[in-house]
């Protein structure tokens, strides 16, 4: 497009330096957890793994670890169950109140952390949920709907309607349209939907930190104090762990959406 | 009345009222109440507004200012910086495209602490950053870029460049790049076909963009409490502080209330000023 090249290598230059200006905190952090010493001096020669053993040998944190892994899938499960049926409500049906329904959706996204923090304490308090996985999980699930919303609303949009009609006209029951027409025509979105509230829920740290009892430490909630008073590899180290695993839980969601995908095509064909 | 709709909307539906709707309500209940005398953490059965009231001090008011004023700067920021960036991205080939998204959307995957952590780490006073300007000799003595604005900004702007961008880069996919071409083979300006074709219709997710990052820069917590000062902070941090640190409860459920309304009298004048905007140039077009 540009007809002086030194320009396009020029822009090419600066936009990679942002980009990478963007992901170089995660990779630092990446860095330090190879340190050798409790001090926050990147290796340069003796890279040691020496926090990461003291990591895994600490059942607190293997604790949170599993807790997170826990709260973050159950959260996925429930999160796109619950936004993809309210997604068909809104998208194929009129009734009264689907107004204010379209915005209470998106509403979890305007609300500050610190705000339903302060309101769902007093809350979890009144009907016992405090201090169990179980409240978290749910909560979560509601700060993920708008997100999984979004997302599973644009596909369902592409979808014909007809295909649903003319399905039920020939007979099929409900559940038959649900398996043969809409699980295969659907799924590929419901599970990036399902991704997209894991990776949510994972990193999530402030609800996390406002509700956060001994019994329901989760990896943010283990890596809060240590930064804010004394940071130590052993954060850096926490830090590249659960980075992993969600990327390795992103990319098995990503595996599913080919397999899904392949699925459809051949039952096409 | 087909009762299907409300069958499939009913889970969800009672997420959001359960989990959001009256955890708000109750936030309003708390900030009536009287203040802790000795234990628990406010007296039940009273009735008050002194809570509310107690804000309207200038400290109170200075707060509020300065939420403010960090939500804009960031919405600013965050704008400036994600459009260009997703029109560079645009016009990229395919796998520096690929790369570059990568790039982008991998931060991400970590948890918010993690960026915090590493942003600490690279700009702190003894950090690779500071030690590579004091080798240069660029500067003599360290830079001080965290624990003061300028490290809360980039705290924030951090953690919500990144949606910024995929939401930009999605919209200005959906430009016909015919549009540009053919206003360059007619004779206009690289800066008019910015200006006149490229801008207009990156609009609308301009506005989005601006307003999640209004939203949630006002409503920044993490970035002001690790990266800022301690003297001046947001709300949200003046909230978690007053609920936790000095357990006054019913002063922090006040705070929690005046910053969901400064954010929908932020989020509705800017909604305001955009349609005022665009309708006066619709009219001016035609």
């Amino acid at each position: 497009m540009t007809p002086y090249p030194i320009f396009r290598t020029l822009r090419i230059v600066a936009g990679f330096f942002v980009v990478g200006c963007l992901v170089a905190p995660l990779l630092y952090a990446v860095w330090l957890s190879f340190s050798p010493d409790s001090f926050l001096t990147p290796p340069e020669r003796d890279w040691s793994v020496r926090w990461y053993k003291v990591f895994a040998t600490d059942t607190r944190w293997s604790m949170a670890l599993s807790r997170s892994l826990t709260v973050g899938l159950a959260c996925a499960v429930l999160s796109v169950l619950a936004g993809a049926m309210f997604a068909y409500g809104m998208e194929r049906f009129r009734f009264r109140g689907k107004g204010i329904l379209g915005i209470l959706v998106l509403l979890p996204m305007c609300i500050p952390p610190a705000v339903l923090g302060m309101g769902l304490l007093p809350l979890f308090y009144l009907v016992g949920l405090w201090g169990s996985l179980l409240g978290l999980v749910l909560v979560h699930a509601m700060m993920c709907l708008p997100v999984v919303y979004l997302i599973v609303r644009s596909k369902l949009r592409q979808m014909n309607p007809d295909l649903e009609m003319a399905a039920r006209g020939l007979g099929a029951k409900p559940s038959q349209v649900t398996m043969r027409i809409l699980i295969p025509l659907w799924g590929s979105a419901l599970v990036v939907g399902a991704a997209a509230a894991f990776a949510v829920s994972f990193n999530e740290s402030m609800v996390t930190l406002f509700l956060a009892t001994p019994t329901t430490e989760t990896l943010p909630a283990m890596i809060w104090p240590q930064l804010r008073y004394s940071p130590s590899p052993l954060v850096a180290v926490a830090s590249v762990v659960s980075v992993i695993l969600a990327l390795g839980v992103a990319i098995g969601f990503g595996g599913i959406v080919k397999l899904v995908d392949a699925k459809s095509g051949t039952k096409k064909g | 009345m087909n009762p299907r709709p409300y069958l499939l909307a009913g889970p969800a539906a009672t997420l959001l009222i359960g989990l959001l709707v009256c955890p708000l309500l109750l936030v309003i209940r708390v900030s009536l109440y009287q203040p802790a005398n000795g234990r628990g953490f406010f007296t039940p059965g009273t009735w008050t507004l002194a809570n509310h009231s107690a804000l309207m001090d200038a400290h109170g008011l200075g707060l509020v200012g300065y939420t403010i004023a960090f939500g804009a700067m960031i919405a600013v920021v965050v704008v400036m910086v994600s459009f260009p960036l997703a029109l560079f991205l645009r016009s990229l080939n395919f796998p520096l495209q690929r790369l570059a998204i990568a790039g982008i959307t991998l931060p991400k995957f970590a948890s918010v602490l993690v960026i915090l952590f590493g942003l600490q780490q690279l700009l702190g006073d003894t950090g690779p950053v500071n030690r590579m300007l004091l080798t240069w000799g660029i500067v003599s003595e360290p830079l001080r870029m965290m624990r003061g604005l300028f490290g809360a900004l980039l705290g924030e702007v951090f953690l919500i460049l990144p949606y910024a961008v995929i939401l930009l880069f999605v919209q200005v996919l959906e430009i016909d790049p015919i549009l540009e071409s053919s206003a360059r083979g007619l004779g206009a300006s690289r800066w008019q076909v910015f200006r006149r074709i490229t801008l207009p219709l990156a609009m609308p997710g301009l506005v989005l963009a601006g307003q999640l990052a209004l939203v949630w820069g006002m409503g920044a917590f993490l970035g002001p409490l690790l990266l800022g000062s301690p003297e001046n902070t947001t709300l949200s941090v003046e909230i978690q502080r007053q609920a936790f640190e000095y357990g006054r409860w019913p002063r922090a459920a006040a705070l929690s209330i005046q910053l969901i309304l400064a954010i929908g009298i932020c989020l509705g004048a800017l909604t305001f000023l955009h349609n005022q905007v665009s309708g006066r140039r619709l009219g001016g077009d035609r």
